[in-house]
């Protein structure tokens, strides 16, 4: 059996170096795990909708190129926590914070 | 057949209420309706709330305006509500000594003590000094770790402080971990070189040492004098999960008590008290004092100009008879409102201790005649002003079912408590007293430091719930409700208001469980009060005790807990008391218009 740390999933195709590193930042200082899978699929939805049903806490982002995109298992195709087709740092930081948010249960930034 | 509309303004609302009277002088209720007031009650701006609360009832019964046969106005009591907050105390801090704040996710737990060093001065720090340093948003957290790794071994340095929110992407990367707070807005005002000291809580606690005055004194080595200076430092920071405190010279930190003055209660003989001696003593004063003729206020002080204020507020409506505008009441509540520090450095708050008070205006004779005019001449239909609105208000409650004479009414509205009891040969004895929805609206918004009486209103009137995940909700009596569709993430994890058009959500973060003790106490603090009050002044012999029917109307009757808090506290007196049901369709609403229509008929025969 293999056994996970609880952790927010980061599906990622050709992400963005710049945007993964602050999503990454984000979740990091609300201190949540989160693991990074390079994924075949091109589309930041779909990347986040599956990483949020891998997660064990639920919550997932999708990074495609720049494009960023955070969901929640459960959530119907098409509705986003949040997402930003070409983010700047600041946002990129949000979404990652945000999705540990997500896991704590507290309010979104 | 004749259509009978009555209509009853109050401070909030205007209500309506239709009825038919046939030739047999058989009277059956239509319709009735209620609208925001448009206007201070007693002013023709009233017109335009009236015409649109009468559409809207003859809308129901499929009829326009011109079918009206008459309208009766009531002789609105010539009383007005009004409230006004004034603070006690305040805390002044000169030269900033003082950051105490809760940044979501500081790092680290633990005290530490340092001289303050900004980041860019890192190369001047001398050897076997202990240092706090401090660094701007500028720098990004991988240079500040890496920076700070590199110093460890030549430098002591006991602590961080940051402005961006960086504290564990920086703890993370320590070799040597240091408490570090971060989210310090304003960190350019943390003068160099200071002496200073941070503690950040053990995770699941506040902080110990910053928050009690002798372990500020234990950091910072503080004389027994110093000590006493630092004590309302202290006294903010408790439940904080983080803080700061700096040594600053010059620096002070006051306690002060404002010049709050005295109130001149001017009824047999004049009673003067002090604003500062607190709502309890205020109050028996005015228990005291009787009947009231005029109350006044110390000029100059804050309590005089809040008085001239309200007088002149009303003297602007019917400026004919300005030297006979009187505060005949007051109702005075202790409370704690949250005020900004001047000087300090993170926007924190300070809970201050305050009053809150209501007063009771009196103007000689309200212009009813003028708007009875008016709508005459918009209408085209007869429109008379008839009966005493306590008169008016008892029949109406008669109406209830299960009542019968005698029987006490408590009107409890938005900006007046009134109270009747109507004796077995239908004699009135009634009062009007300050305070109701309005102080309790003020009370809300004050001690949750809302700054905004719209919300707080709504918090008055909507039970809460918080919303713990995007398919559930907790309801504030701990029920759980789960939903279909995903609730909109703007919800997510925040408390909200559950109104009839959907979520209103909360914007600042404070509990629910708070939110809901400060709404329940201020109803209790306000409505509990005032009924005794009330019900005291026209109850037969003054005794509670005399009365054993009351039926509560208007519209704070309606609110989802007041009239159970007053049925709990009747309860001892063997009262039976409970919300009135006006027609047995209305609710505790429409008494008043009722009334009106209903003495139409008296009138008759």
């Amino acid at each position: 059996m293999i056994i996970k740390k609880p952790s927010v999933f980061i599906y990622t195709h050709d992400a963005s170096p710049q945007v993964l590193r602050n999503v990454c930042a984000g979740i990091e200082e609300e201190s949540v795990f989160y693991e990074i899978t390079e994924f075949p699929d091109a589309c930041m939805e779909k990347l986040a909708y599956k990483a949020a049903r891998d997660s064990m806490l639920g919550s997932g982002i999708g990074i495609f190129g720049t494009a960023v995109c955070l969901k929640m298992r459960g959530l119907e195709k098409g509705k986003n926590i949040e997402s930003h087709l070409h983010p700047t740092a600041e946002e990129a930081r949000k979404t990652g914070s945000n999705s540990a948010r997500a896991v704590k249960k507290l309010p979104f930034r | 057949m004749r259509l009978i509309a009555g209509v009853d303004i109050g401070n909030s609302t205007t209500e309506v209420c239709v009825g038919e009277v046939s030739e047999n002088g058989t009277l059956t209720f239509h319709a009735g309706s209620s609208c925001p007031t448009t206007g201070t009650k007693g002013t023709v701006e009233n017109v335009h709330g009236i015409k649109t609360a009468l559409s809207q009832a003859m809308e129901k019964i499929g009829k326009t305006l011109d079918s009206l046969y008459c309208v009766r106005l009531n002789e609105a009591a010539p009383v007005i509500g009004d409230t006004a907050m004034e603070t006690l105390t305040e805390t002044i801090i000169t030269d900033s000594s003082m950051i105490g704040h809760n940044p979501a996710t500081p790092a680290g737990a633990g005290q530490a003590v340092g001289e303050i060093l900004v980041y860019e001065h890192l190369m001047r720090a001398v050897k076997d000094t202990p240092y706090i340093v401090a660094v701007s948003r500028e720098h990004p957290y991988e240079e500040i770790a890496a920076q700070i790794n590199l110093l460890a071994d030549r430098l002591q340095i006991t602590g961080l402080i940051l402005q961006a929110d960086e504290a564990v992407l920086v703890y993370n990367r320590l070799h040597k971990k240091l408490p570090i707070i971060d989210e310090v807005l304003h960190i350019d005002r943390l003068p160099d070189g200071v002496l200073a000291t941070i503690e950040v809580a053990l995770p699941g606690q506040t902080i110990r040492m910053l928050s009690n005055p002798y372990g500020i004194a234990t950091l910072l080595q503080l004389n027994a004098e110093e000590t006493r200076a630092v004590t309302p430092i202290a006294k903010s920071l408790i439940g904080k999960r983080s803080a700061v405190v700096l040594k600053t010279p010059g620096g002070n930190v006051h306690e002060n008590v404002l010049p709050a003055g005295e109130i001149y209660l001017n009824g047999k003989e004049t009673i003067s008290i002090n604003l500062d001696e607190g709502a309890e003593k205020i109050m028996k004063a005015v228990s005291a004092a009787g009947d009231i003729y005029d109350i006044s206020g110390q000029s100059d002080t804050n309590v005089g100009n809040m008085f001239t204020r309200i007088k002149q507020g009303m003297s602007q409506l019917d400026p004919t008879s300005a030297s006979d505008i009187r505060i005949t009441d007051i109702l005075a509540v202790d409370t704690l409102a949250p005020v900004l520090i001047s000087g300090a450095l993170a926007g924190e708050t300070c809970l201050e201790k305050a009053v809150g008070i209501a007063a009771m205006v009196k103007t000689q004779k309200l212009p009813m005649q003028e708007i009875a005019a008016r709508l005459k001449t918009e209408l085209g239909t007869d429109v008379t002003v008839a009966g005493v609105e306590a008169v008016m208000a008892s029949l109406g409650a008669l109406t209830t079912p299960g009542t019968k004479l005698p029987l006490a009414i408590l009107d409890m509205g938005g900006g007046s408590t009134d109270a009747a009891v109507i004796s077995e040969n239908g004699q009135v004895t009634m009062t009007h007293q300050a305070g109701a929805g309005e102080l309790v609206s003020m009370l809300i918004e004050t001690e949750l430091g809302l700054g905004d009486r719209r919300i707080a209103e709504q918090i008055k009137k909507y039970p809460l719930a918080k919303v713990e995940s995007l398919f559930h909700m907790r309801m504030e009596n701990g029920q759980m409700t789960f939903v279909e569709d995903s609730i909109d993430p703007r919800f997510f994890g925040r408390v909200i208001l559950l109104t009839e058009n959907g979520y209103v959500r909360i914007e600042q973060d404070i509990p629910m469980e708070k939110i809901v003790q400060v709404r329940r106490d201020a109803k209790r603090k306000v409505f509990t009060a005032n009924a005794f009050r009330a019900l005291k002044k026209v109850a037969p012999c003054h005794d509670l005790k005399n009365i054993s029917n009351v039926v509560l109307v208007g519209g704070s009757a309606q609110d989802f807990e007041i009239p159970e808090m007053l049925m709990e506290a009747f309860a001892e007196y063997r009262i039976v008391c409970g919300r009135g049901n006006i027609r047995g369709t209305e609710g505790p609403r429409n008494a008043v218009a009722t009334g009106l229509v209903l003495s139409y008929i008296g009138k008759q025969i």
